[in-house]
């Protein structure tokens, strides 16, 4: 008996063999550590800032790093260190919120399509061209134009131009998974529409969403600062990242410590989510093992 | 031998770019494009500026606002102040060999004055009944009311004296064929660069002395300046306070920072609550750090306001400081029924500067308790804000952040536009809605009379009484910021914010 238990092959369970795999990932998980250290310093900064984001200090205007401000004081006399900290809050949520938003409607509507095929998927598709027909960030602009400024219509805006890639990316595992043995045993079961898409190919979905949504992440970091630089996210005196570029942009070559730190904040974290990104799609994509 | 040959003339060409024969080409760097050449219809103190060097009106203000007579002689004026003659310079021709004489004055202004031809400064001529030709050299305008302004109307850019032949060949396209009398001809006008040549018949012997003129229009401040740094350019303006310092220290530039007649103001809608109560207007004047808004806003260049009036504005009379109190805007507020003071929009324009300025009066209100939201506005929609009103009861602004600057340099286009009853919004920029029958009556009083101590004993009272009464929340005066190579010699930014070259300017 005990022969037959050694022959056999381990079998590990997804979850734990995602994580086999992942962790020999080094600068995925590298990655990690320093988001979850963004997340919690920006989850913190009311208390370990050590300064209000909008305090001015009239005494000590655009002074240069030192230990009172680690990164300097902009025009007003703000500490940009505290205020990248609060940055970080609205920076990630509107990461987060928009790509949830985006990924959730996107991924109804490829279940759809992709399912019900014929007329349906026709039309799902086609509009998802149109709208994969603007660049994002124009269509983002569009969209606020529509809404108006503000970091809420930013986030709108942003998950508007995540949805078609996301439904795309759904449709195809779909249509794929649509003709595997196993959901074809459980139609011939009688298994209804909504049962089979939930629970049998919804989860074959989730892992390409998932790698999606990280890189996504950091992509709509990154256009929610572009549209606050511009003057359409959030308007000063909010410490984003972005509006904090563009305030500080006409002081380059005078005090370029109120451009650098947000600059550098936004670089840490886009990148981050990207090296994340491609270490969970190296993990768990079937097609790359 | 040939490669050689070759060599020395790229090596020539390279050291000697632009100045090939020892021509001075003057380059100034703009940050807007023109909107036109036809004085009549110009809006803008860019478009003025090149104007002003193409042509000449009968007077002019010199780099000190101060006026100087230039087609005319002289002047004389009836003591009512409603006929000036003007004496004419003779033996001018314009550049398209017309000559100048009365004649050609009074084409010009019938032509800038008839509402009919709808021209942008036609509200400079609004005053004058009619113009007479006394003699070739003689003109007469006779005004339907006094008008002790006069003269700084007729230095006006508006007024510059346009060749009555170029009219009457190109119609309203006289605005890209532009011909005056001045220092410099006309050569070509595209979207980004006015080019422009030393008029060899200019009437003041042996000038000008540069020979060429290009406008380049540079938006971006940082790229303006580059060019400037490379010699590119040899004057550039404005240049963003903040940006001062990087220059400041250079061999090759010199910085041009001189007091303006700009006053920077947040207007105060004198109508509406809680701004009717004159303790919350004052309140407001005591709870604005002036000294810290310049070295925040300006980075320190700029100076604070003593009066409605700026310092270098003619008939300017200091009236006091409202130093900086929070204790007593406090008590004030309290005292105004506001203990916890009260919420509400301060409404500007778009670009940095302004935006800067709005947030620091955003965080100085906060401190006495009143909380303002910041409404920055893209110019055109701003506009259309302020003055698509029909009267104070439909105004929408409540708290306006601008400002004002006299662009005929006399006190009354420096006061009556913006503190008289007869100027609300939509017809001038009494953008506070304020009304005081002792200002209004100063203010006519002002203009009645062409005796200089008479007026000045009346713009002291329009000062006095709308420092007290304080209508808007005053602030400071700007600097004009440029700069400029050392070898440009004679180049200014007059009072009004406005490119002035002297006739006699040169280039090293």
């Amino acid at each position: 008996m005990s022969d037959v238990a050694l022959a056999t092959p381990t079998i590990r369970s997804p979850s734990a063999e995602f994580w086999r795999r992942f962790r020999r990932k080094h600068v995925a998980l590298l990655s990690g550590g320093v988001l979850l250290l963004l997340i919690v310093a920006a989850a913190a900064a009311p208390w370990i800032a050590p300064y209000g984001p909008t305090t001015p200090d009239y005494d000590s205007v655009l002074a240069g790093p030192s230990w009172q401000h680690l990164c300097g004081t902009d025009t007003f006399g703000r500490d940009i260190f505290s205020r990248i900290l609060w940055g970080g809050r609205i920076s990630l949520t509107v990461g987060f919120v928009s790509v949830a938003l985006g990924g959730l409607a996107g991924v109804v509507l490829g279940l759809v399509s992709g399912f019900f095929g014929g007329l349906v998927d026709g039309f799902i598709m086609r509009l998802m061209d149109v709208l994969l027909a603007f660049p994002g960030i124009l269509l983002a602009i569009g969209v606020v134009a529509l809404l108006g400024p503000g970091i809420d219509n930013v986030i709108y805006a942003i998950a508007v131009f995540s949805v078609p890639v996301f439904a795309r990316l759904v449709r195809g595992s779909t249509l794929a998974l649509k003709q595997t043995l196993y959901v074809q045993a459980a139609r011939s079961i009688g298994v209804r529409a909504p049962m089979l898409m939930l629970r049998h190919i919804l989860p074959g979905t989730l892992p390409s969403v998932i790698v999606y949504c990280s890189l996504r992440v950091g992509t709509s970091i990154l256009t929610a600062a572009a549209l606050s630089f511009i003057g359409l996210g959030a308007p000063p005196p909010s410490p984003e990242w972005g509006t904090m570029l563009a305030e500080g942009r006409s002081y380059l070559g005078v005090a370029d410590q109120i451009t650098l730190f947000p600059g550098i904040a936004i670089f840490v974290t886009v990148l981050a989510f990207n090296l994340l990104g491609d270490g969970l799609r190296d993990a768990l994509d079937q097609k790359l093992r | 031998m040939l490669h050689s040959v070759r060599m020395l003339l790229v090596a020539l060409l390279l050291a000697a770019p632009g100045a090939a024969y020892g021509a001075k080409d003057l380059v100034v760097g703009v940050p807007a494009t023109l909107t036109g050449l036809d004085p009549a219809d110009l809006n803008d103190n860019l478009s003025q500026s090149a104007a002003r060097l193409m042509f000449e009106g009968l007077y002019n203000l010199d780099e000190h606002m101060k006026l100087q007579p230039q087609l005319a002689e002289s002047y004389e004026a009836t003591e009512d102040a409603k006929e000036f003659t003007f004496h004419l310079r003779k033996g001018i021709t314009f550049h398209d060999g017309t000559p100048f004489n009365a004649q050609a004055v009074k084409f010009s202004f019938d032509r800038a004055g008839n509402p009919d031809n709808h021209l942008k400064r036609q509200s400079l001529y609004v005053m004058i009944d009619h113009t007479d030709v006394v003699d070739d050299y003689t003109v007469r305008m006779v005004l339907k009311y006094p008008f002790g302004a006069f003269v700084n109307d007729v230095a006006h850019p508006g007024a510059l004296i346009m060749s009555p032949k170029s009219i009457q060949e190109y119609g309203k396209e006289v605005t890209r064929h532009p011909s005056g009398t001045g220092p410099y001809t006309f050569v070509s006008w595209s979207a980004d660069t006015l080019k422009m040549k030393k008029n060899e018949h200019y009437w003041k012997q042996g000038q000008p002395k540069i020979d060429t003129i290009t406008y380049r229009t540079v938006p971006e401040n940082g790229a303006r300046i580059a060019m400037l740094q490379a010699g590119e350019a040899q004057f550039i303006y404005p240049v963003p306070p903040e940006l001062i310092a990087s220059l400041q220290n250079s061999p090759t530039v010199t910085v041009f920072n001189e007091p303006s007649i700009l006053g920077r103001y947040v207007y105060l809608n004198n109508m509406r609550k809680p701004f009717n109560d004159p303790r919350v207007r004052l309140a407001l004047n005591y709870a604005i750090d002036k000294q810290a808004f310049i070295k925040v806003v300006f980075n320190g260049h700029a100076d604070p306001i003593d009066s409605p009036a700026p310092q270098l504005l003619p008939f300017y009379e200091k009236q006091g400081f409202y130093a900086y109190d929070p204790a007593k805007a406090k008590a004030l507020l309290a005292e105004a029924g506001y203990p916890n003071g009260f919420e509400s929009t301060l409404t500007g324009g778009a670009d940095t500067l302004v935006q800067r300025g709005m947030q620091f009066i955003q965080q100085q209100l906060a401190a006495v308790g009143i909380k303002i939201n910041v409404e920055p506005l893209e110019a055109g929609v701003l506009t259309a804000k302020m003055f698509n009103v029909k009267g104070p009861e439909d105004a929408t602004i409540v708290m306006l952040y601008g400002g004002w600057s006299s662009s005929t340099g006399d006190a009354d286009w420096g006061l009556r536009p913006i503190l008289y009853t007869k100027s609300f919004p939509p017809v001038l920029s009494n953008l506070a809605w304020y009304s005081n029958p002792v200002t209004d009556a100063a203010i006519e009083a002002g203009l009645a009379t062409v005796d200089l101590t008479k007026r000045a004993a009346a713009y002291a009272k329009v000062q006095e009484q709308a420092w007290k009464d304080a209508p808007w929340i005053f602030l400071s005066v700007d600097h004009s910021l440029a700069a400029y190579s050392k070898k440009l010699h004679g180049a200014f930014m007059r009072p009004d914010q406005q490119f002035y070259l002297r006739t006699d300017a040169s280039l090293d």
